[in-house]
């Protein structure tokens, strides 16, 4: 599927550009925290703890106002709060430890992000594929659908999906605390099943069209011509022949659409609709309703997402550069 | 770094118009230095044609490029100077550049980017080998006409001194001119003009081809409409870079013809860039032949033609095919042109590696030497006839220099079918 | 084909689009779990009660009957009342309508202006500072989910330093200008700005961020062409290369991809209103959702749906309409 042309292009890019380091870099550390989160975390990120609320991230200081008993009566008391290495990110309302939530959602996002583009991508291909190769009424069928489809925001009709079909979540027990290596950590991760399914099904459309064009010129090539009058079956000259050529636009559309439903995802569950709360924009949600006196609660859970949509975004122009599969401009977003 | 030792001399005449002295050119790339154009010198004389010839990769193109400072990075000029005679230019500068005035020449590289971007359309104009690609497909030829008409009206209406680097049409005038049609760039008796323009250099029902865009002209017809913008600034000097190469035989001649008669009619000079020695000879009065990014030989066409003295030349001339004599075999050169990249250039003739009668003094930078008149060569041979007993050693340049390594990837395979044709 | 032709068919193209969109929200109904009735009725309501409900609203009918009848009131803008309010959904969608536009529109203005100033200098500036904070500025534009950074922005301009309010628009864009020559005063304008700024920011950012990577990278391709040397050649001066003649080309893929993007505004309004409370369609749909008052998803969806495919027809016209190549196919 790749040549070794376009792995030596790849390695020349990535030596040539110090972005696709630091794409690289990004992705890894995200990669990192999400599968060994249970190991990396200091807490459990679900434990709540109102002793130790709304503490202020390492290096940083807080005003906080507290009922106490002074002289036998109940007075409001103005106290300073330093972080400490105990919460290094600050705890959030209820005390649970931000970083440990930082590192939790990064499996939220990068799972939705990556199975979630993966579905798109088999979706959108299989049918662009078949709606470019046979053409005629099955190309017209599927691309006015395909239309359709396009004239609902990506957002809107994910919110308006996930809200009318309801979250639907699925435990997943955790390897590492069934394993006995993290006790005290969550027994199982939460997945977003509805979520994952309604960024997939309102972006398989931009994989469905490259699919097609690719499908569409290839169809005319000498080589699937005379693959066809080999007398070999469609399903075989579009899984050997069609396919692999079309590899490299898709590839690059799938990098892209990782970043676009991280972005999806986080919105979806700032408006509440995700099912999970362990996701970077649940904690945005929250935190927002401290925003005068708790920065931190919002601002740490957004870096994360930037820094990892960044990442990935680093690594699509890198692989872009590379494989320059063609693509004009971008799709998605948010 | 090639004429320390005889310091090139541009043979003077009053009759020049342009006098360019060791002009170099360098691209700074990935892969390293590259020397396009090193130390080319050559003049060029009123109402006069001066060709360029070389092959693809010589430097001929960058050299037109770099009369009209339009070398983009990562090139950039280096190093020499361009003369050029213009008495109300000289007069303008004497006082505030006297180191870029000599008499009635001004040195073009010594004035400021601005200065010498004013320069372009009223003094040196160009025209460009593919048409298709030299006009801007979204606009209409008449208005890209009259946008180079306009050019010269407005410089004929300031001052050259005054022109300020956006030559007084900065962004705040662009945005008026596209709400109000009177504050437009180009005003209604430019567009006229360019109507006239076209009909001049022949093109069938001016008024209504100007409003049509790029694609709706043919080749032939886009070329003389490119040729209708260069002459919109009634330019000095009109650097032609191969001009008919993308054209088919009947309208190369057509196109020529047209030069030939608009130059009589203008009295401007021509530097044509080109690599077709038929065309040089259909209108040349002299000529300069670039190998490796230098002038190997020049002189008049005579000169050049009837009685060259470096073998790349005589080499060049060899591989014409002479309709005359159809019997007669093609004979071109072997091996190909050097990539230009400075570390794989040796200190020694470029053309050694090539030349028959390569001998052990080619391996010291040949300087150019007069032949007497005007005409001038870079070859030893002009000191004295071929010493056989001074050869190199058949094969003494194969894999001992790295420019050779370095163009031998898909090269080689060329070159020995070359060999094997020409070797009969 | 002619440009007129074309707009025609593009039109026709157009409202079968819009026809699909109507047809896929009035199906979303039939495919959500639980029926309208449970949101609607007590939840100690007889099954008499629930059957009398059900026939008020319609829903005791044959889908298709359904279908058909909410297609011909769509045709008189007859969109149901509201199962909450019971007021006429039309009337609540479109009462909406204006606050979303103005946030679209602000924001839209907001990345134009910037943005393609901003992709030509770092085009014209390559390798430069200039350039490295454009292409900073884009990278990071485009992977910041806009809701955040509207939070950002409150954290930081109204919380901290107090510059611009916070919360629901206080007057709309149709009043502000009235008062100008109601009352002579630009006070409603001042204040139609100060609501606007930062959820026309938080919007436009991601397009500020996209059109410069579009716009430079477009450019830079533009700007190596040979009809560029060609301007320069005839002594043009630089602004007109660069504007009229590389811009220009510059643009005409740009504005197709924006139409494409089209979604990503209208999807980004929607949450920026929600961080905003502003009081447009994206807030209205989402209270719809969570009260499963059916008559105002189905009108908001439609409204949006309709929009996106009539402002894309748009885009389209004017593409054909600047682009000469333009192959009408």
């Amino acid at each position: 599927m790749i040549s070794d042309r376009l792995k030596r292009n790849l390695k020349k890019e990535f030596r040539n550009s110090l972005l696709a380091k630091v794409g690289v870099f990004l992705m890894l550390l995200v990669v990192l925290s999400a599968t060994f989160a249970p190991l990396l975390a200091p807490h459990n990120p679900t434990q709540t703890n109102p002793e130790q609320a709304q503490l202020p991230p390492l290096g940083f200081e807080s005003e906080r106002e507290t009922s106490e008993f002074v002289d036998g009566e109940v007075q409001t008391v103005s106290r300073s709060v330093e972080g400490s290495m105990e919460h290094p990110m600050g705890t959030d309302a209820v005390g649970r430890d931000m970083a440990s939530r930082i590192l939790y959602g990064a499996r939220t996002s990068l799972l939705v992000g990556l199975i979630g583009s993966a579905v798109a991508a088999i979706t959108g291909v299989t049918v662009g594929l078949t709606a470019g190769y046979y053409g005629g009424r099955i190309d017209d069928g599927l691309m006015r659908f395909a239309d359709v489809m396009l004239a609902f925001p990506s957002l809107v009709l994910a919110v308006a999906l996930v809200g009318l079909l309801g979250p639907l979540t699925v435990p997943i027990p955790d390897p590492f605390v069934t394993a006995g290596l993290a006790d005290g950590m969550p027994e199982t991760f939460v997945f977003p099943v509805t979520v994952t399914l309604v960024v997939a099904l309102v972006n398989w459309v931009w994989f469905a069209r490259i699919a097609r064009g690719e499908a569409l010129s290839l169809r005319q090539e000498e080589y699937v011509k005379a693959a066809r009058s080999m007398g070999a079956s469609d399903g075989r000259i579009i899984l050997r022949h069609v396919l692999p050529n079309s590899f490299t636009p898709i590839l690059v559309l799938a990098t892209i659409q990782v970043a676009a439903i991280i972005l999806l995802e986080s919105a979806l569950s700032f408006l509440g609709f995700s099912g999970t709360n362990l996701s970077w924009g649940f904690d945005i949600a929250q935190g927002r309703n401290y925003l005068a006196t708790s920065w931190w609660i919002a601002s740490i859970p957004g870096l994360a997402i930037v820094a990892a949509v960044i990442g990935i975004n680093l690594i699509g122009d890198w692989l872009r550069d590379a494989l320059d599969p063609g693509i004009e401009g971008e799709s998605g977003g948010m | 770094m090639v004429d320390d030792d005889i310091p090139s001399t541009v043979a003077t005449s009053e009759e020049d118009l342009l006098r360019v002295e060791d002009l170099e050119t360098r691209f700074f790339t990935e892969e390293g230095q590259v020397n396009a154009v090193d130390g080319v010198s050559f003049a060029v004389r009123e109402s006069d044609v001066f060709g360029i010839v070389g092959e693809s990769g010589s430097g001929k193109s960058v050299t037109a490029l770099s009369l009209l400072d339009l070398v983009e990075s990562p090139g950039r000029i280096t190093g020499g100077h361009i003369w050029y005679r213009n008495a109300d230019l000289a007069e303008e500068h004497r006082e505030r550049t006297p180191e870029a005035v000599d008499g009635d020449f001004v040195d073009v590289l010594q004035l400021s980017e601005g200065q010498r971007r004013a320069l372009r359309g009223p003094s040196f104009s160009m025209i460009f080998q593919d048409a298709m690609s030299a006009f801007n497909p979204s606009l209409t030829v008449g208005e890209q006409i009259a946008e180079a008409v306009e050019v010269q009206r407005r410089a004929e209406a300031n001052p050259r001194s005054v022109r300020s680097k956006t030559q007084g049409y900065g962004l705040g005038s662009y945005l008026s001119g596209l709400v109000l049609p009177q504050r437009d760039f180009v005003n209604r008796q430019s567009k006229l003009e360019a109507i006239e323009l076209l009909e001049k250099v022949g093109i069938p029902d001016p008024a209504e081809r100007a409003d049509e865009y790029p694609s709706q002209f043919s080749g032939g017809m886009l070329q003389r409409a490119m040729i209708a913008m260069a002459l919109a600034g009634e330019p000095d000097v009109l650097v032609a870079d191969e001009p008919t190469t993308a054209l088919d035989v009947t309208i190369q001649a057509q196109i020529l013809n047209l030069l030939k008669d608009l130059q009589a009619e203008t009295d401007m000079s021509i530097v044509l860039i080109t690599h077709n020695l038929g065309v040089v000879a259909r209108m040349c009065d002299r000529v300069g032949v670039m190998y490796a990014g230098e002038i190997v030989e020049r002189g008049t066409l005579e000169d050049v033609f009837d009685d060259p003295v470096h073998p790349y030349t005589q080499g060049l001339l060899g591989s014409v095919p002479d309709l005359d004599r159809p019997g007669d075999r093609l004979h071109p050169i072997k091996g190909n042109v050097p990539d230009l990249i400075d570390s794989h250039m040796d200190d020694r003739c470029y053309f050694a590696d090539r030349c028959p009668k390569a001998m052990e003094r080619c391996l010291d930078p040949p300087g150019e030497r007069q032949v007497g008149g005007e005409h001038a060569a870079r070859c030893v041979l002009v000191d004295g006839e071929y010493d056989e007993s001074e050869a190199l050693a058949d094969g003494y340049f194969e894999g001992s220099t790295a420019g050779d390594a370095a163009a031998s990837e898909g090269s080689t395979a060329d070159a020995a079918a070359e060999e094997a044709t020409s070797d009969d | 084909m002619s440009l007129a032709k074309f707009l025609v068919r593009r039109s026709l193209q157009g409202l079968f689009v819009i026809w699909g969109v109507v047809t896929a929200v009035f199906m979303l109904r039939f495919v959500t779990p639980g029926s309208p009735v449970d949101f609607v009725a007590p939840l100690d309501a007889s099954p008499e009660l629930r059957a009398r409900i059900a026939a008020e609203l319609g829903l005791d009918q044959p889908m298709y009957i359904q279908y058909l009848d909410y297609l011909w009131g769509l045709l008189q803008l007859d969109m149901g009342y509201s199962y909450i309010s019971s007021t006429p959904a039309a009337a609540r969608v479109f009462a909406r309508l204006p606050a979303t536009i103005e946030l679209a529109v602000a924001a839209t203005v907001v990345a134009i202006v910037f943005s393609i100033p901003l992709g030509v200098i770092s085009a014209t500036n390559r390798h430069e500072p200039a350039d490295y904070a454009a292409t900073g500025f884009s990278l990071v534009g485009i992977s910041t989910p806009n809701f955040w950074l509207g939070i950002m922005l409150v954290l930081l301009v109204s919380v901290q330093l107090g510059w611009f309010p916070t919360g629901r628009r206080a007057i709309g864009f149709w009043p502000a200008v009235q008062l100008i020559w109601q009352e002579g005063t630009l006070a409603g304008i001042v204040v139609w700005l100060r609501y606007i700024t930062l959820p026309a920011i938080t919007l436009g950012t991601y397009f500020t961020a996209l059109i410069t990577r579009l716009t430079r990278s477009g450019m830079l391709d533009e700007l190596g062409k040979e009809y560029v040397r060609a301007a320069r050649a005839k002594g043009l001066p630089e602004t007109l290369v660069r504007y009229k003649h590389a811009l220009r080309n510059t643009l005409i893929p740009i504005i197709t991809i924006l139409g494409l993007q089209l979604g990503t505004l209208i999807g980004g309004a929607v949450i920026t209103e929600a961080v905003f409370t502003w009081p447009g369609l994206g807030t209205l749909v989402i209270d719809a959702i969570n009260s499963r008052d059916w008559p105002i998803i189905q009108g908001s969806l439609i409204v949006i749906g309709a929009g996106f495919v009539i402002v894309n027809t748009i885009v389209d016209g004017l593409y054909a309409y600047i682009n000469p190549q333009v192959v009408y196919e």
